[in-house]
C-alpha cells in the first residue's frame, strides 16, 4: 500500500529532514510514526500525499510511483487518502455539516450520494446532534472528530493522522484513538504520527521511530 | 455542477469578507477609472488631430469666367482627390464678412467684390502630406483657368510629426497603465486569496482539481471587474459632464466607453486572479 525506498528529503540550505528511509506498509495496517518534534514525522506524511517531493528515492502509494504521477492526476490520488492534523484545519465560518460537505462538494459528488454519506459518517461519529454548530462551539475532541469525518466521508484507502491528539486532553485523545482503531478495523490503512510514546505502548501497534531524519526502529 | 459550486463559493467569499472585497473593489475602480480617463483624453486628442487633418486642403483660385464645372470634374479625376467644392466670389465675400464682423468697414472701401471664385479641393487621407499636396497642386496648376493654388505644405508635415510622436508616447503610456492596472488588481485579489489560504489548503487536501479551486476566485475577479468597470464608467461620465462645462467640442462615444470599461474589468479581473492564484496552485 505504501512503499518508501531509500527516500531522502533535503530542504533548502542542506537541512536534511529525512535520510535513506525505507519501509513497507501493507493494506489494513495501523502504524505509528514516532519521533521528537522536528524529527521528520510530518515531512514523511507530506511525502505520502505528495505535498512534498523527495530529493532522492522512490515512493509508491496505492501502486502508484509518485514521481511518475502526473500533476493532473494528483487530485484523484488525494481523494483516496484522508489527512487529519493537530490543529484540525476546519473552516471557522462554516457549520460542522458544511465543513464535511465541503470535501464532497469540491470533489463534485452528486447531491444524493452526498446526503447518504453525510448521514452515515455523522451517525458513526455521533455528531448528528451538532451538525449546525460552528467549530468554535465544539470541544477539541469534537473538532478532531469533524476533521476525521471530513477525511472519511470519501471512504479513503489510507488515513494519515499528523499528531491528531496533540491538542487534546487524555480522555479526548483516547476517544480519537478508539475511532482511528475502529476505522482501521474496518479496513482502512492508518498511519499516525505522534511523539507520545505512552500512547503507543498502550495501543501496541507497529511503530516506525524517526530520529534526526533517520529510521531508528521499525517494531 | 462544479460551476454552480464555484459561483456559490465565490459569492460566499464576497459576502463573508465584505470589507476586504469593498476595499479591493475601490482600488480596482480607481485603477480602471484612471485607465478610462486616459482613454478619454486620448480619444479627444485624436478626435482633435482628426479634425485638423480633415482641414488639410488645397484652395485653387479661378480666373474670371473660368468653367468651374469642367475644372471640378477634371480635378476629381486626379489621384488622391476626394471632393471638390466650388466657392463663388459672392460666397467667399459672405464667408469673410461672417468671419470678420467688426471689420466690415474695411471691406466697404472696395467698390466691387475683390475676392476671386475658388475650388476647395478635399484630399484622401493618403495624400494629406506635404508631398501629396505638392503633387496634386502641381497637376491642378496645369489646368487652364486656374490662377493660383495655396496649401499648408511644411506645416502639414509638422502636424504629422507631432501626431506620430504623440501616438508613440500614447501607446507607451497606455501599456504602462495597463500593466499597472493589472498589477494593482492582482495585488488586491492576492489579499483576498491570502485570507482564504486555509480553504485552498483543504481543497487541495481533499482532492479538488486546480481548475475547481480557481473557479471561485476567477468568479470573484470577474464580479470585481464588472463592478469596478461600471463604477469607472460612471466616474468617467461625471468627468465628461464637468469637462463639457469648460470646453466645447468634447468627444465621448458613451457606448464604446461602457462596453470597454466592463470588458477591461472582466479581462483584467481574470488575468489578475489567475496570476494571484498561480503561487497557490503549484
Amino acid at each position: 500500500m505504501i512503499t518508501f525506498d531509500n527516500v531522502t528529503k533535503v530542504y533548502q540550505k542542506d537541512w536534511v529532514a529525512l535520510q535513506d528511509i525505507s519501509f513497507f506498509i501493507d493494506k489494513g495496517e495501523f502504524v505509528f510514526v514516532n519521533g521528537t518534534t522536528g524529527a521528520g514525522k510530518s515531512t514523511l506524511l507530506k511525502l505520502i500525499y505528495k505535498d512534498e517531493e523527495p530529493t532522492k528515492g522512490t515512493i509508491k502509494v496505492l501502486d502508484q510511483n509518485l514521481r511518475l504521477l502526473k500533476k493532473k492526476n494528483l487530485p484523484k490520488l488525494r481523494r483516496k487518502i484522508g489527512v487529519i492534523f493537530q490543529d484540525f484545519k476546519l473552516l471557522q465560518d462554516r457549520t460542522l455539516e458544511e465543513n464535511i460537505a465541503f470535501a464532497l462538494d469540491v470533489t463534485d459528488t452528486p447531491a444524493r450520494d452526498m446526503r447518504k454519506q453525510m448521514l452515515e459518517i455523522l451517525t458513526y461519529l455521533r455528531l448528528s446532534h451538532k451538525k449546525f454548530s460552528f467549530p468554535y462551539q465544539l470541544s477539541g475532541g469534537e473538532q478532531q472528530k469533524v476533521a476525521i469525518a471530513r477525511a472519511l466521508v470519501r471512504d479513503p484507502y489510507i488515513l494519515l493522522a499528523d499528531e491528531p491528539t496533540g491538542n487534546l486532553d487524555e480522555k479526548s485523545s483516547q476517544e480519537i484513538i478508539d475511532v482511528l482503531l475502529d476505522i482501521n478495523y474496518k479496513g482502512t490503512t492508518v498511519l499516525m504520527a505522534t511523539h507520545n510514546l505512552k500512547l503507543i505502548k498502550k495501543v501496541k501497534k507497529r511503530m516506525l521511530r524517526i530520529e534526526d531524519g533517520k529510521l531508528a526502529a521499525d517494531q | 455542477m462544479s460551476l454552480r459550486i464555484g459561483i456559490r463559493e465565490g459569492f460566499r467569499t464576497i459576502t463573508r469578507n465584505a470589507s476586504l472585497f469593498l476595499l479591493s473593489l475601490l482600488v480596482t475602480s480607481i485603477a480602471l477609472f484612471l485607465l478610462s480617463l486616459f482613454a478619454f483624453v486620448t480619444v479627444n486628442l485624436y478626435h482633435f488631430l482628426n479634425i485638423l487633418d480633415e482641414k488639410i486642403e488645397i484652395i485653387a483660385f479661378l480666373e474670371e469666367n473660368a468653367d468651374y464645372e469642367a475644372l471640378a470634374s477634371n480635378i476629381l479625376k486626379i489621384n488622391g482627390v476626394r471632393d471638390v467644392i466650388y466657392v463663388s466670389s459672392e460666397q467667399a465675400l459672405k464667408d469673410l464678412q461672417a468671419e470678420l464682423q467688426e471689420t466690415e468697414e474695411v471691406l466697404s472701401v472696395f467698390e466691387s467684390n475683390p475676392l476671386p471664385a475658388s475650388l476647395r479641393i478635399k484630399l484622401l487621407a493618403k495624400s494629406r502630406n506635404a508631398r501629396g499636396l505638392e503633387e496634386i497642386s502641381g497637376k491642378v496648376m496645369l489646368l487652364r483657368g486656374i490662377r493660383e493654388t495655396i496649401y499648408g505644405g511644411e506645416l502639414v508635415d509638422q502636424l504629422k510629426k507631432i501626431t506620430s510622436v504623440i501616438t508613440s508616447f500614447d501607446i507607451g503610456l497606455l501599456l504602462i497603465m495597463i500593466f499597472s492596472v493589472i498589477f494593482v488588481i492582482f495585488q488586491t485579489i492576492k489579499l483576498t486569496i491570502f485570507a482564504r489560504a486555509t480553504e485552498i489548503d483543504i481543497m487541495k487536501l481533499v482532492g479538488a482539481s486546480n481548475s475547481f479551486i480557481a473557479l471561485p476566485f476567477t468568479f470573484e475577479g470577474i464580479v470585481q471587474g464588472i463592478l469596478g468597470g461600471f463604477i469607472a464608467f460612471i466616474l468617467t461620465v461625471v468627468t465628461q459632464r464637468v469637462a463639457v462645462s469648460f470646453l466645447s467640442n468634447i468627444y465621448f462615444p458613451q457606448g464604446y466607453f461602457f462596453v470597454g470599461s466592463l470588458l477591461c474589468g472582466i479581462i483584467f479581473g481574470i488575468i489578475g486572479s489567475s496570476l494571484a492564484l498561480r503561487k497557490f496552485l503549484k
